[in-house]
């Protein structure tokens, strides 16, 4: 049900979201610190450290399994 | 043998990527080295985990990268082996009724992958190989990306498939899970050495998908949701929990976990200061009935071209899974007995934690030429952050947790050739 609801989401809001950023201004959007996740190494590490001693995981910019560690 | 194993895939693995790179004549390579020391020292137990990792990538050409990289865990300290509660230590008041015992593990993980361009679409597969005394990992990936808009909509969908499997203690075939008992070690895991030992499967399979979209020229947002699914083996084969009068078993999770995140980030540039200040919230849900909300915020400032300071706060909170219970044994609520399955497991309790951390990041651009005469760029950074946990209910035989703080130093070094 939620997937569905999420599907509806994003299709709806990116209808209205294609406010276009002309290639002249997008300087700024192409910085380093204009990235979610500008150093995902160290986030992955960061992110394993936490999400040991943590009951949720996902969310993040990254793609993977995660672990099944216990 | 595994670890022999896990040097000739890395090897393999650089090999190929050495090879593919030779005969190109603009391909470039990056390569990044990340080290993290994690440390806490709460009551009864203690924790000091060092991660180094290595990657090396390949752009042989614009439409094709190649990674291989590696990445260990060296962990040492002290874990809760016995758990039991407020009740039952009222019941036994001269007993020490919980116990630690030392842990000592290595975790070495090789992992690989490809990505593959045309015009606005990406394609990404990997995998990646993990080995440690009493678990193994076998994780594919896969994803695809795609820019619309003119780049201000980026879309992109992943699929990730764990095979894993955990050394267990064989149980005896008449015996219900209140009367199994605890892994007392990894000697003779996944080895036919120990009659005594077994390995049990987990299947994770992970489902994500993330949209990015650029609203102004400075005014970011990033919409991410992941489902995954957890089957099999998926308490910590070590512990064991105190359920009544001479009854100790060891932890007994259910085998089925869906879980669900949903998480919005904004990212926004500050033009007179020349800073970023990124917000984010996510919501998670899963069937055990863990539900958590995480507020991140960081402010990242340029001091001069190359060099730039980040701050960072982020708070967590969670609630108890539906059988956590801080004593089986009984009491009052929120204390008693949940049902068919038990745990002392503190992650799977009502708590909160804040993070509080801050991070340097010196880059350089060649301008003239190449840097020491060798490479495009090059990256340094240094972090630390303070993590503070607060638990509502979880107790050592009543006893709070005390001391529940962690420190994490990070260091991450990149250079383009």
């Amino acid at each position: 049900m939620i997937p569905v609801r999420m599907i509806c989401i994003v299709i709806a809001a990116s209808t209205f979201g294609c406010v276009t950023v002309k290639p002249q201004e997008r300087a700024v959007l192409a910085d380093p610190v204009m990235q979610f996740e500008g150093d995902p190494h160290a986030a992955a590490q960061l992110r394993h450290a936490l999400e040991n001693r943590e009951g949720a995981y996902g969310g993040s910019s990254a793609v993977g399994g995660g672990c099944g560690c216990n | 043998m595994q670890l022999s194993r896990l040097v000739a895939l890395v090897g393999a693995g650089i090999a190929a990527l050495v090879a593919t790179a030779a005969p190109a004549r603009a391909e470039v390579v990056t390569f990044d080295t990340t080290h993290t020391l994690f440390h806490e020292s709460p009551t009864r137990t203690k924790m000091t985990v060092y991660t180094p990792g290595a990657d090396l990538e390949v752009a042989p050409t614009d439409w094709l990268k190649i990674r291989a990289g590696w990445e260990a865990d060296v962990v040492s300290g002290a874990s809760i082996a016995v758990k039991a509660g407020p009740a039952y230590q009222n019941t036994h008041p001269g007993a020490d009724v919980v116990t630690a015992a030392s842990v000592h593990d290595l975790r070495n993980m090789a992992r690989g992958g490809f990505t593959l361009k045309k015009e606005n679409v990406e394609l990404t597969g990997g995998y990646a190989y993990s080995t440690e005394n009493d678990y193994k990992s076998n994780s594919f990936n896969v994803a695809a990306r795609t820019d619309t808009y003119e780049h201000n909509s980026q879309f992109e969908i992943s699929y990730a498939r764990n095979f894993d499997r955990v050394c267990d203690r064989v149980q005896s075939a008449n015996d219900a899970p209140a009367r199994w008992r605890a892994l007392e070690d990894s000697n003779g895991c996944f080895t036919k050495s120990n009659p005594l030992r077994t390995t049990r499967d987990i299947g994770v399979d992970g489902f994500q998908g993330t949209w990015s979209q650029a609203w102004t020229p400075i005014f970011v947002t990033q919409l991410v949701y992941t489902a995954q699914v957890n089957s099999g083996f998926q308490s910590s084969p070590y512990r064991s929990v105190i359920l009544g009068e001479g009854l100790k078993a060891q932890e007994h999770e259910p085998e089925n976990r869906a879980r669900e995140a949903l998480a919005v980030r904004g990212n926004l540039f500050l033009k007179p200061i020349k800073a970023a200040a990124r917000l984010g919230v996510r919501g998670y849900y899963d069937t055990w009935d863990v539900r958590s909300l995480t507020v991140e915020a960081e402010f990242e400032k340029y001091l001069g071209e190359s060099l730039r300071v980040m701050a960072r706060g982020r708070y967590y909170k969670q609630s108890g899974a539906l059988f956590w219970s801080d004593d089986y044994t009984g009491g009052d609520r929120p204390l008693g007995p949940k049902g068919q399955y038990w745990t002392g497991d503190r992650e799977l309790s009502p708590f909160s934690s804040w993070l509080v951390g801050a991070r340097v990041m010196y880059t350089a651009q060649a301008k003239n030429g190449r840097i020491l005469g060798i490479m495009e760029s090059f990256r340094a950074g240094l972090s630390g952050d303070m993590l503070v946990l607060s638990y509502d209910e979880f107790t050592l035989g009543g006893q709070p947790i005390g001391n529940a703080r962690a420190y994490i130093l990070g260091i991450t070094v990149s250079a383009l050739f």
